[in-house]
This record gives structure tokens, sequence and C-alpha cells, in this order.
């Protein structure tokens, strides 16, 4: 199966004054479509920069010093802007920590996620505002209708950040990266969403990255697994690989770190 | 009664808006008719607020002034507000030479002392309606352009952003849809406070004698003509006076009311 997507010595760099502190140190990764890839690492190490990195929705002080990010054959990082806003929320969609700080909050749930099929499907409101309601049933949202008028503040943050994939999935995409969607909401919220982004992920049949730092949750749900430390890729394999022969010590934190829960 | 300031703000201006566009039908006589027999006539039921010393009726003139001062006070602020929230989310938004460029620009602006810069530009044009709104609205969106740039600066780090952005947005659209309706709020307040500072320029450029030009009656054009006779014609004076103050106060207390809802 051919790569959806080709991270090749990917690097990053943040302007601090007249310092530059580099933040992602030539990553390399692939997802295959329909994969479900986890990029794990402490806090730090460099996953949400990389994953912001791949549509180029980085701080305006991030500079991309190189490498090359094939999806789907074309290289985002040679790409116009103009090219890569078909491609944002359309072929690659994302999913947040923090899901009711990533909503507008003078918009109604209704508005924010027909704003994506506006977009880019070109569709009138009203058609829009349809297609959302549909879009919440297929969350698992029971009375969309009362949701689609709520404000993201009378919601709570699960509810919210099933609005959220929602509205991520409005296109269809190819490649929805998860940036720790579950760190924010408690524990049982978190293995509803989880398997909900599972259930979506049979259905729409899109490739998904999820970032974590949660083995737990990678255990669960992936395919591959890569880890950061420090900006770079220090391991990478199948969930069963890495979980039997860690060769780096901080996969081997990450793993004590996990096996520590597990006896509490 | 939640907000009783806004209340209070919205009859008033409610009220004085009535009148404006009702001017015909309210006034009793013609604004600019001139009657040899009543001259400086005081306050009477023939004459609610009396006459001037061309006799004309000091209540229509009052009444239809009422035009001229609102629609002076919104029409130049709103294009101080447009110009003020254009170039301020650029400059917030684009940042670096864009920002620097346009702010200088502020700072030079608020530099000039802005009522005689009035007082000359009206001096070399002609002392118009329309020539004093642009000429007003053009010398005070600073304000306006401060206050957005700075909620930008901050709303554009906000996650929502970032996500509109990884949701496909154009610059352009999330500078309109997302950041101004979520900037506007301070805008409002200062655009109302605008209205009320419009209309008083308005009427000390009338009463320097740049403003509005007789017979057409504003509020500071009566007052000016109150000033020779100001020791035997009281009303002249207090009437026009009062409708300023008033009408000011009107949108003073919407700016409060409107800062509570804000805040």
């Amino acid at each position: 199966m051919d790569n959806l997507l080709e991270v090749k010595n990917l690097k990053v760099e943040f302007e601090l004054g007249a310092k530059a502190i580099s933040a992602v140190n030539g990553v390399n990764l692939s997802i295959k479509s329909g994969e479900v890839v986890v990029l794990a690492g402490e806090s730090g190490s460099g996953k949400t920069v990389t994953a912001m990195a791949l549509t180029r929705i980085l701080a305006p002080n991030a500079r991309i010093k190189g490498g090359e990010i094939i999806f789907n054959g074309i290289d985002l990082l040679k790409s116009e802007e103009r090219d890569l806003v078909k491609i944002r929320g359309k072929e690659i969609a994302y999913i947040f920590q923090e899901p009711t700080s990533f909503l507008n909050p003078v918009y109604a749930i209704g508005e924010q996620i027909s704003e994506a099929i506006i977009l880019h499907q070109g569709k009138s409101r009203k058609d829009a505002l349809q297609e959302a309601a549909k879009l919440l049933e297929s969350v698992k949202i029971k009375d969309p209708q009362r949701i689609l008028e709520s404000y993201p503040h009378q919601l709570s943050g699960g509810m919210n950040q099933r609005a959220f994939i929602a509205m991520s999935l409005a296109c269809k995409p190819k490649l929805l990266i998860a940036d720790e969607p579950t760190t924010s909401l408690d524990v049982t919220i978190e293995t509803e969403i989880l398997k909900l982004l599972m259930d979506l992920k049979r259905d729409f049949g899109f490739s998904l990255l999820f970032i974590t730092h949660n083995l737990s949750i990678a255990k669960k749900i992936a395919d591959r697994i890569y880890v950061m430390f420090r900006g770079e890729v220090v391991e990478e394999g199948t969930m069963q690989s890495i979980f039997v022969s860690p060769r780096h010590f901080h996969t081997r934190e990450l793993i004590a770190a996990y096996e520590k829960i597990g006896k509490i | 009664m939640k907000n009783p300031y806004l209340i209070t703000g919205v009859i008033i201006i409610g009220f004085l808006s009535l009148v404006a566009i009702l001017a015909p039908f309210i006034s009793p006589y013609d604004p600019a008719m001139i009657d040899q027999n009543s001259l400086l006539v005081g306050p009477s039921l023939k004459h609610l607020f009396g006459t001037d010393s061309l006799g004309r009726d000091l209540f229509s003139r009052i009444v239809y002034g009422s035009r001229i001062s609102l629609s002076i006070g919104i029409i130049a602020v709103g294009i101080s507000v447009s110009l003020g929230v254009f170039l301020g989310s650029l400059a917030g938004f684009y940042g670096k030479v864009i920002d620097t460029l346009i702010m200088r620009f502020v700072d030079i602006m608020l530099c000039f002392p802005t009522f005689f810069l009035i007082l000359a530009v009206v001096a070399i044009l002609e002392p118009s309606i329309f020539n004093i709104m642009i000429i007003i609205g053009l010398t005070s969106w600073m304000g306006s352009a401060r206050l957005i740039r700075s909620e930008i600066l901050s709303l554009k780090e906000r996650e929502f952003i970032q996500a509109e952005k990884a949701l496909g947005a154009s610059n352009s659209r999330i500078i309109i849809r997302h950041l101004i309706p979520n900037a506007i709020g301070p805008v409002l307040v200062n655009a109302t406070l605008g209205i009320a500072g419009a209309i008083l320029l308005e009427s000390g450029l009338s009463f320097l004698g740049l403003g509005v030009q007789p017979p057409v009656p504003s509020w500071g054009n009566i007052l000016i003509e109150s000033k020779a006779t100001l020791g035997i014609a009281w009303w002249i004076t207090v009437f026009p006076g009062f409708a300023i103050l008033v009408t000011i106060l009107g949108f003073y207390f919407i700016a409060e009311g409107l800062k509570k809802i804000i805040g």
C-alpha cells in the first residue's frame, strides 16, 4: 500500500528574539491510508509542532527549516498558501485538546460546522445546516437540533469535542490529526470519544494520526507508533514490538509510567 | 430593569430619532419663516421655545436641527469606525511592517490638534453638511483602530483562530468572520461616545461659523445667533444647549449600558 503521507527530515525552529530554538529536528514518519498511527512523547517533545507543520498552521514565529511533507504525491512545503487553504479541513482535518477553547465563542455550533461545509463544498447555508445535523447524528449526539443552536459555553467538554469531530469530518478528510483530543476530558468520556473515533474511522475511512503521551490509549488504537523525544523520532514500530522490546530509554519511561498507573 | 443605563439611553435617542424623522409633522412653523411681527418673543403657547431675532420659531428650528446633528453624528462615526476597524484589524492581524506603518500613521494623526485641522480643511473646502461629516469621520478613526488592533493582537493567538485556520479558512475570512465579531465590543462603546463627540464638534464648528451654514438650522448655529441677544433672550441659548446636552447624555448612557453588557 502507498503512503498517504510521508514526512522526510522535517525541521522546525522558533524565533525568539534573536535566538532560534529548534523544536523539531529531522523527523521522518509515514502514514498509509486507513492506518492509525500514534505519535507519542513527553510534553515539549515536538509532537504538536510536527502535527501543525503538516499543513503549515504554525505560529507566525515558527520557521520550517527543511524537509519534505508529501501528501497524496504533493509536497506541501512547496505549495502556495491558496492551495493549502483547499487542503486544510478538506483533505487533512484536525481535532484539538481543549474543544471548548478551539470553538469560536460568538457562533452557535451549527454555524461553525456549516462553515466547513460552505468553505469547501460551496453549499448554501440552509443545506449546510441540514448536513451539520446529520454529522451531529453520526457522532452520536441524540438531539442534534438543540446542539446546533447552542453556543460552545453552554455545552460540556465532551459534547463540544463531539461537535468538533463532526466539524472536522464535514468534508470527509483523508487524514484526521487528533492532537490529544481526550486529555481535557474525564476518563469515561475519554473512552466514549476513543470508541467514537474508531467507529468513525471505519465508516468514513480516514487515516488517523493520534498524538498522545498516554500509552494506554496508544495500546488500544494504534497500528504503529512513533516515539518522539526532544524534537526527534527516537523509536518507531508496531505497538507490540515497542511494548515487548523498547530500545530507547524514553520509550521505557513512557511504558513504565503506563504500568505504574496500571498498578495503582 | 437589568440595565437601566442602556434602557434610558435607548429611550432618549429613540425619542430624538423619532423627532428628527417626523420633523415636518412635529414643527408648527417653517424653520426658515421670518415673522416681522414677533421678534424675540419669549416662550409661550404660540411659540413653545420662543422666537429668535428674525422672528423664526425656535421650536421648529431645534426640531429640524436634530436632523442635522444626529445624522452628522451617526454618519461621521460610521465613517470613522469603518476606517478604524479596517486599518486596525490589518495592523493587528498582519503585524510587522504593516502594523508599524499603520500605527505610526495613527500616531501622526493623533498628534494633530484635530479641531484646528478640521477648521483649516473646512475653511479651504466649502463647509457643507456632507463635507463636515466626512472630515469628522476622517479625523476621528484612530481610537477605533487602536482598540481593534489591541483586541485582535490577543485574539489571533487564541485556539479557535488556529482551529479556523486548520479548517481551511483564508486570512480575510478569519479577520472578517472570526476576529472582528469577537473584537468589536469595545469599539462599539467607543463609537457611541464618538457620536456624542461628533455632535459636539459640529456644534463647535457651527458656533465658529464654519459648520452648517444658515439658514439651515443646526443646534450649533442656533447657539451662535443667540450670542448677540444673550442678555435679553435667554431661551435662544438655553433650548439648543439643552438639546445638545440631552442627546450627548443619551449616547453616554448607551455607551455605559453597552460597557456593562460587554464587561
